[in-house]
């Protein structure tokens, strides 16, 4: 059986999904304010790198990196409700692209096995 | 024979690896995280050589021209010199061939530079004074057309550097500039499609020199110049735009003064926003203060504009880098 990754569509999955998965987040009311004042170019790098990993492709993600990188946000208040609007976004998402029911729940359970990496928990 | 430069140092690299491998194993602290060429945080720039397209894919046409290149993805056949994305090379000397003022604050300083300082219009460089105070500025001239680099500077009251310029500076002063950096270049552009260029107070030097940047090279598309100021007097190159316009066809001037009402009054971003109907065929230039870049940066995206379609420039406070 072939991988999550080839099932999803590979890199032009990815490519697909970029922008209009960092445009739901981005005018999500729950989540947009932890991303005010970012530089936009580095953030969709960095969330097409993020939808590499929950796609199950080929990322070095590591732990430490996901920790670092959302110090600041749990700072400013980053909890697990916007971890679940996150997610939910997500799914919205591949949603509206057409990707199957079941690779949907599979793509949300590998982002959600960061949570605690991303909470710094 | 060194394959492998950063700054100024030969790095050991093996036959077959990467940069940032090379780096990291001469133990020098480059930033990465992915190392599959997706994150860009280990981008880096080639200042002498040409990296390999490979280690370039994803990048906007802007940042492959000026050498921008993601290290993780980099096994080079050619000689690289390297440095970090964000650090300027170089330091030369310039000496200040004019300085006028061209409002009540802005002051427009043209310095003469060796031919060793090459750029694109729309980059931006670093001013340093002879006590090392140091602060960017965005380069409004032509390198083809003109014999200096000219920069627009607002002066600020109990600026340093604002001081410096308005009180020390002088034909013949001596200074130096290092760079130049930032990627709000004419590139990637097709001769046909409508730019819009949108910027607010000295935003219009970059958005100048990339204006005629893109008339020398025969730019054929509509553009459309978008100035913003807080009162009249800062749109300071009214005059000479609107001259402009009268020999360019396809070049239309927008201004908008914010402590005004009438049909030039208001907010230069709301007026753009407005304005411009063909999102998904235009270039977009963004120039000025971060708060106003940011807000055109966001609203576009989410109409649908690409962020490979929007090329910018934020200018930070004094201190802040860019």
């Amino acid at each position: 059986m072939s991988s999550l990754y080839e099932r999803v569509g590979g890199e032009k999955a990815v490519d697909a999904a970029v922008d209009l998965f960092y445009r739901t987040v981005l005018a999500d009311g729950r989540i947009a304010r932890f991303f005010e004042g970012v530089n936009m170019e580095e953030q969709v790098a960095k969330q097409k790198a993020f939808l590499t990993m929950a796609f199950g492709g080929p990322a070095n993600y590591t732990g430490k990196d996901m920790r670092k990188a959302h110090e600041r946000l749990v700072a400013k208040g980053l909890n697990d409700s916007h971890v679940d609007a996150v997610l939910e976004d997500l799914s919205r998402t591949l949603r509206q692209l057409g990707v199957g029911e079941k690779e949907v729940q599979e793509v949300a359970a590998l982002a959600d096995s960061v949570r605690n990496d991303v909470l710094n928990r | 024979m060194t394959l492998l430069t950063y700054r100024e140092a030969a790095i050991e690299i093996e036959p077959g690896e990467d940069v940032l491998s090379a780096l990291l194993r001469a133990e020098i602290d480059a930033p990465h995280s992915c190392r599959s060429g997706v994150c860009q945080s280990c981008m880096h720039r080639a200042v002498d050589g040409k990296p390999p397209a490979a280690a370039q894919q994803g990048l906007s046409e802007a940042q492959k021209a000026l050498g921008y290149f993601l290290a993780c993805r980099c096994v080079p056949d050619t000689p690289l010199t390297i440095v970090p994305a964000r650090e300027a090379e170089g330091r030369s000397e310039a000496f200040v061939r004019s300085i006028d003022r061209l409002s009540g604050e802005v002051v427009r300083l043209r310095l003469e530079h060796g031919a060793d300082f090459a750029y694109r219009p729309g980059q931006f460089l670093e001013l340093i004074t002879h006590d090392g105070l140091g602060r960017h500025y965005s380069i409004a001239s032509l390198p083809q057309e003109d014999p200096y680099v000219e920069l627009h500077i607002r002066l600020h009251t109990g600026g340093r550097m604002s001081q410096f310029i308005a009180e020390e500076l002088a034909p013949g002063s001596r200074l130096h500039i290092a760079g130049p950096l930032g990627t709000c270049i004419y590139e990637g552009v097709d001769p046909d499609q409508p730019m819009a260029l949108i910027g607010s107070g000295t935003g219009l030097a970059p958005l100048l020199g990339v204006l005629r940047d893109a008339l020398k090279r025969g730019h054929r598309g509509p553009i459309r110049l978008y100035h913003g100021a807080r009162e009249r007097e800062g749109l300071y190159l009214h005059d000479h735009l609107e001259a402009l316009t009268e020999t360019h066809a396809n070049l239309s001037y927008v201004p908008r003064v914010l402590n005004e009402s009438g049909h030039q009054g208001g907010d230069v971003a709301a007026a753009a926003l407005e304005h411009e109907d063909a999102l998904s065929r235009t270039a977009f230039f963004l120039c000025g203060g971060e708060k106003l870049v940011g807000r055109l940066k966001r609203d576009l995206y989410l109409k649908g504009v690409s962020l490979k379609q929007m090329r910018s420039d934020a200018f930070l406070p004094a201190g802040a880098g860019r």
